[in-house]
């Protein structure tokens, strides 16, 4: 029986739009059926593109797209997979990042518990671009429920011959294998994903060599967000120049947006690149305004790890470039709206606790720093702060920021050096005071 | 990518500025060891030089231009035009902010830290810190739980103790023991800032190479028992030696305390062409043993039917008169001596010209546990065993080749420079035995060939080649000489398929370098002529040499230093014709190696016996008959450093000195001389072999040498003889001997070292007896399955030759009807199950019961 978990999306949006796609079936609970998905013209792109298509073909048609990765630094998916060295003897792997862990984002999972299907095709077209044979997923420890359904699912392709060997006689073989996370938030970070794949401790590794060189079991490996892969099978089926007509220029097509905190409609949300953030935020169809009709105190734009935006910044586009132009980043699109009644020191404290808890441990600065901040930003919180706690903690934040191995570090402290920022004189009354300047503080349920 | 050895031949150039210095290094250099290489420091705390980088610690960040961020010079490669500072202010802000998340949480408890004065965080600290800390808040701590102590130390393994409060996770320990030593017994648990390094669960760390994990750890987290709390590092004073133990002669430091004739620990001394930096647990704690309560103190000999102690004075005119009596009376042919090759080079001239020129014999060896010796000096296996072999060339060889060894136990450093090739090139790694073995982990493929099919195996191989490529020369004259001469009923009777045998021949013919070692189950082998003849075919037939190397690998310490010089009946003719020189003579008489002294010592007509440092009665096989062939003995004369069976049967015994207590030079196996220097003066009465030798001769008024001069000039002479004897000029004859098998005794037993131990003497050091103090039946699964025992169970293994107890240790590696029994306690000793005239030791076992 599958799982529907109750996320709001604007499928019926998608539905009527001629240019969104992703949610355009997630409210069909028959979607999760082969037959269903094959009724909408499912694993027909992946059969032409097998059939009529070279690799080279694919990736040209990706790049002239311009989809860049939604798993949240936003590199070019084409230019990503024109990396894989050309003569090298070894297998090369294809793994879809679906261990979705930043705080906020939810997107992946509706994919996969609504439309897994689209995930395998998408995923078996670039594992062709890429000559993969065999591709994995890794799914997030927490989601058993997508485990079972993207099995299931797998188990659908395969009797109907969309994976196997000799997929559609084209004499081409591709396999896939569904591997479950441990649930650390760090193995979504691609070379300590790929880590714990091989069964290793999940810890990311320097680099270079980049996974495209040296990836899992040292071979080329691509590794690959859900939405990403997603996107892929809609851009084979309907064309790159279709998918240009969606977002800006630099950021082109569509994405998907979990808008959560103090909204009246926290959900998901497919919308163009470039769709206004206070849209999403007010908009009926989407947020629906602030909570109890209250002020904005900030939104945190692109999940846990990207700087705030104050209410004055909110009025920009969602799109890789105007979200730097602000002084944040658009990450994995998950909105997170505070209004008013948000202490930003306990809000603080909330993301540094996880930050610290899902540190991996390898590198010093993330290890002892974020175990530091939170002692800190906890005494602040309680009552307990100290002058040039602020200095200090702006001082560590820099000695993190940029320093480690991975993006963790710097996921853990942007967020922070942008509320010390924006709410300075929150963080002094903290310390002055030992409480809140905000009179009643509102939490989260 | 960040390997320290050169793999490539031809090496790309790439020159970059470090400090306004200009640097020329190999292209694939990191930035850090472009660094070091010019002579400028850069602080590391995760940085080994013979692991791969991992960029931890973050400790050597450099300023590199067009960069935007610090980076970590130990995996950042070296790239022309690169621009990179040191020393900058943000480079040093930088290592501030690192030693100060380091020192956050760490205790600063240096004064009863037993690291404190060779403690990296405390060096880097004194040299980059900042003078306070800004953290202020309790300092993590792990509790050991039940131990009402605050230095909150565990015992992780027999030797090891782990202060996690100290640790700074490095992971230096947890990589080098994956990466350098294929060994899983401690790991990382937990993450984050709750991150402890631990042993891995219900595991003690107690690998061959434990020790290494101390060494190397940055911090006082990792500390021996061995050396924790007894003396403070600045107190003590450092001698270069030698690991004796070892055929590889591993360079290691000992330290010994100001004034005081006592060793307190051994470290590795690197050196990249022999060790690497990784020295064995044996080596690490093996000196142990010099202090020993059970030292020999003074000389004993026989009065009555007792021994007593006696002056020196008096047992050395006793040598030297019955000694002259016998050589009087019965003459000089009825005198014998064996020497240990693990003594040093003096000690072995001056045994070879006291027995040749002082007594006038040729009956000497110094191969102590060999079953079966060549009868000719020309014999294949001493073509095999005399082959040049080079350590170092395994790092850049493509196909490596382990045949009959089990490495772990015989050549550990081997075993590490095998596992290096591999993680930082792509050899083809083949390991082949009669038996699984640990080093096989390192093999691309483990074959397994029926006991006591080797040289069939062998042939296998050759026909095999012959098969993959007609064209090789003289193919029909080699199947001429070899049964069986076709393929498939060799692959059958050694059990490896002929599909896997063509596999093999295929990477043996096409491989650029191959190295092929051949270990002990050739080298100690009933057959071994038989096994290296077919040996010998395979390289004429394929060509090995011509494109790498292949040996017999030396066991002891000194083995190729007493080849060289000649301690054998019939010595290379060069080394003969050498020493004829320098004596002016050379005795006349053919000269018996050790199996013939002992049957001639049986028929009674070897009467005497000089054995330096050796103990035949325990480590020979077939302890009965060896013990009744010494009791036929008239005059035995043992030197030792303890007093073992072979010191209970003699009528004097000499208290030896052992190798730290005098400067002594040994020929490791690669035919490099080194040096171990004196760390102590000699321990009670105990001297050094040459210097007994010497007494005895000039009591026997023939002196040695007139001078320890003269004594080097020799050795000089000898030693610029070639040993290395040609390959036969043709293919030899292999005609397989029968295997006999008694149906009564089904299971094949292995008799070796313990992987803690080394011949008859690590049972005197503690630290090793920690490990392993008594000796054991490794058994495999099945077998243990099979008899329903587990580990501790007692079981009872019985050959036709004898029988022994011993506890059960269910092995993790051996498969089949195997048994494995170390060969090192005096308790139960091992040699008395085996037959020098078997070819394989067959056992059987049963539980005892209660």
């Amino acid at each position: 029986m599958t799982f529907y978990s109750p996320v709001i999306t604007n499928a019926a949006e998608v539905a009527g739009s001629d240019k969104l796609h992703l949610f355009r079936y997630v409210e069909d609970a028959n979607q999760t059926k082969i037959e269903t998905y094959e009724s909408h013209g499912g694993y027909g792109t992946w059969r032409k593109v097998l059939t009529t298509k070279k690799p080279d073909d694919v990736i040209a048609e990706v790049k002239a797209s311009g989809l860049r990765g939604r798993g949240g630094a936003g590199f070019p998916t084409g230019m990503k997979w024109g990396f894989i060295p050309k003569d090298s003897p070894k297998p090369r792997y294809l793994v879809c990042n679906a261990d979705e862990s930043e705080p906020g984002t939810c997107k992946d999972r509706v994919i996969m518990e609504r439309d897994p299907h689209a995930m395998i095709e998408g995923m078996a077209i670039a594992a062709y671009a890429i000559g993969c044979h065999l591709m994995f997923v890794y799914i997030r420890g927490e989601f058993g429920h997508c485990i079972e359904t993207v099995d299931k699912a797998l188990q659908e392709a395969y009797a109907k011959g969309h994976l196997g060997k000799n997929v559609y006689g084209s004499g081409y073989d591709l396999d896939m294998i569904v591997h479950s996370g441990g649930g650390a938030y760090i193995c979504g970070e691609e070379t300590a994903l790929l880590n714990s794949l091989e069964g290793e401790k999940g810890m990311s590794r320097i680099r270079p060599p980049f996974p495209a060189i040296e990836g899992l079991y040292a071979c080329p490996t691509i590794v690959n967000n859900v939405e990403t892969l997603t996107t892929v099978r809609h851009i084979m089926e309907r064309g790159a120049q279709w998918y240009r007509t969606m977002g800006t220029e630099k950021s082109p097509g569509s994405k998907i947006f979990s808008v959560s905190g103090h909204v009246k409609r926290p959900g998901n949300y497919e919308v163009e690149l470039g769709f206004s953030l206070k849209k999403l935020i007010y908009d009926p169809q989407y947020g629906n305004g602030i909570l109890g009709d209250k002020k904005l105190k900030g939104v945190i734009p692109g999940g846990a790890s990207t700087p705030f935006l104050t209410p004055d910044q909110i009025n920009v586009g969602l799109d890789f470039e105007s979200m730097t132009s602000v002084g944040s980043m658009l990450g994995s699109g998950a909105v997170i709206v505070f209004h008013e009644d948000t202490c930003i020191v306990w809000a603080i404290l909330k993301l540094i606790h996880f930050f610290r808890h899902e540190s991996c441990g390898k590198c010093t600065p993330c290890r002892e720093g974020t175990g530091w901040l939170e002692q800190i930003i906890r005494r602040i919180e309680h009552g307990g702060g100290k002058p040039g706690d602020i200095e200090k903690i702006e001082d560590i934040c820099g000695n993190i920021l940029g320093r480690t191995i991975c993006p963790l570090g710097d996921a853990a402290v942007m967020p922070i050096q942008s509320a010390v920022k924006h709410w300075r004189d929150e963080w002094q009354y903290h310390i002055d005071h030992g409480k809140c300047l905000v009179p009643t503080r509102f939490e989260f349920v | 990518m960040s390997t320290s050895t050169t793999t490539q031949p031809a090496v790309k150039m790439v020159t970059l500025t470090i400090n306004d210095q200009s640097v020329t290094v190999p292209k694939g250099t990191t930035v850090l060891q472009a660094a070091l290489g010019a002579g400028i420091h850069i602080p590391t705390f995760c940085w080994h030089p013979k692991l791969k980088s991992v960029g931890a610690c973050r400790i050597c960040y450099v300023e590199i231009e067009k960069m935007p961020k610090l980076q970590v010079s130990c995996a950042t490669e070296a790239t022309d035009g690169m621009v990179v500072k040191t020393e900058s202010d943000i480079v040093k802000r930088g290592r501030k902010a690192v030693l100060e998340f380091i020192l956050a949480n760490h205790p600063l408890d240096c004064p009863t830290c037993d690291k404190g004065g060779e403690c990296d965080l405390q060096n880097l600290t004194f040299a980059h810190g900042l003078d306070d800390s800004r953290f202020d808040f309790l300092k993590r701590r792990h509790i050991v739980p039940g131990v009402p102590s605050t230095f909150d130390d565990l015992r992780i393994g027999p030797e090891i103790m782990l202060n996690r409060n100290r640790c700074i996770l490095c992971y230096k320990c947890v990589r080098s023991n994956k990466e350098a030593f294929g060994e899983y017994d401690i790991g990382a648990f937990e993450r984050g800032n709750a991150m402890e390094i631990n042993a891995a669960p219900g595991e003690q760390v107690a690998n061959p190479f434990s020790g290494n994990l101390v060494e190397i750890c940055p911090v006082g987290a990792l500390t021996n028992s061995d050396w924790r709390y007894k003396i403070r590092v600045w107190l003590t004073q450092t001698t270069p030696s030698i690991d004796i133990f070892n055929s590889s002669g591993s360079n290691i430091l000992f330290y010994k305390e100001d004034h005081k004739n006592r060793i307190f620990r051994t470290i590795s001394r690197r050196n990249d062409e022999i060790d690497d930096g990784w020295i064995t647990d044996v080596a690490r704690y093996g000196y142990q043993l010099v202090h020993s309560p059970d030292r020999l103190q003074k000389p004993l000999m026989k009065k009555g039917s007792k021994q007593v102690p006696v002056e020196w004075e008096e047992a050395v005119a006793f040598v030297a008169r019955r000694l002259a009596e016998i050589d009087d009376t019965k003459g000089c042919v009825c005198i014998g001596g064996l020497a240990s090759p693990t003594l040093d080079l003096d000690s072995l001239h001056s045994f070879s010209k006291f027995m040749r020129k002082v007594i006038g014999t040729n009956n000497l060896d110094f191969r102590i546990d060999y079953r079966s010796l060549p009868e000719k000096p020309d014999s294949a296996f001493s073509t095999l065993s005399s082959q040049p072999f080079t350590i170092a060339e395994i790092d850049t060889s493509d196909v490596i080749f382990v045949f009959g060894s089990d490495l772990v136990k015989e050549h550990p450093n081997e075993y590490l420079r095998i596992r290096k090739a591999r993680n930082f090139g792509r050899p083809l790694v083949y390991s082949v035995n009669s038996f699984n073995v640990k080093s096989a982990d390192v093999a691309d493929r483990e074959f397994i060939y029926a006991p006591g099919t080797e040289e069939v195996f062998i042939n296998g191989l050759c026909l095999a080649a012959i098969e993959e490529n007609p064209g090789l020369s003289g193919a029909d004259g080699l199947k001429r000489k070899i049964s069986p001469a076709d393929l498939n009923s060799a692959a059958k009777t050694c059990g490896v398929s002929a599909e896997d045998l063509k596999a093999l021949a295929r990477t043996l013919i096409n491989g650029k370098k191959i190295s092929f070692i051949v270990g002990d189950q050739v080298s100690l082998s009933r057959d071994r002529e038989v096994i290296a003849a077919a040996l010998c075919n395979l390289n004429r037939l394929v060509g090995i040499t011509s494109r790498g190397q292949m040996a017999a690998l030396a066991r002891y310490a000194d083995s190729i230093g007493a080849e060289k010089l000649g301690l054998i009946p019939n010595p290379h003719p060069d080394v003969k014709r050498a020493l004829t020189d320098l004596w002016g003579g050379f005795p006349e008489m053919a000269g018996y190696h050790t199996e013939g002294m002992f049957s001639q010592m049986l028929k009674g007509e070897l009467d005497a016996m000089v054995i330096l440092g050796a103990n035949p009665v325990a480590m020979y096989p077939d302890h009965e008959a060896v013990a009744e062939t010494f009791e036929k003995l008239d005059f035995l004369v043992v030197a030792d450093l303890f007093e073992t069976e072979t010191t209970a049967m003699a009528d004097v015994v000499l208290p030896l000195a052992s190798w730290t207590e005098f400067a002594g030079r040994y020929v490791n196996l690669e035919g490099r001389i080194q040096k171990a220097e004196r760390a102590i003066k000699p321990l009670y009465e105990s001297k050094p072999a040459y210097a007994i030798l010497a007494d005895i001769a000039a009591a026997a008024r023939k002196p040695l040498f007139s001078s320890a001069r003269e004594r080097e000039e020799e050795i000089e002479k000898v030693l610029a003889c070639t040993t290395v004897r040609p390959w036969p000029g043709d293919y030899l004859d292999v005609r397989p001997p029968a295997i006999d098998k008694d149906p009564a005794y089904p299971i094949m037993l292995i008799i070796g070292d313990d992987p803690h131990h080394r011949c008859y003497v690590t049972e005197k050091a503690a630290s090793l007896v920690k490990f392993c103090s008594d000796a054991y039946i490794e058994l495999s699964p099945e077998l243990a399955e099979k008899f329903k025992v587990e580990d501790g169970d007692a079981v009872r293994v019985e050959s036709k030759y004898g029988k022994l107890m011993a506890p059960v240790k269910v092995s993790r590696v051996l498969e089949g009807d195997v048994v494995f029994l170390p060969r090192n306690f005096s308790v139960t000793r091992a040699n008395s199950l085996v037959s020098r005239k078997a070819r394989i030791d067959w056992v059987r076992i049963n539980k005892v019961s209660g």
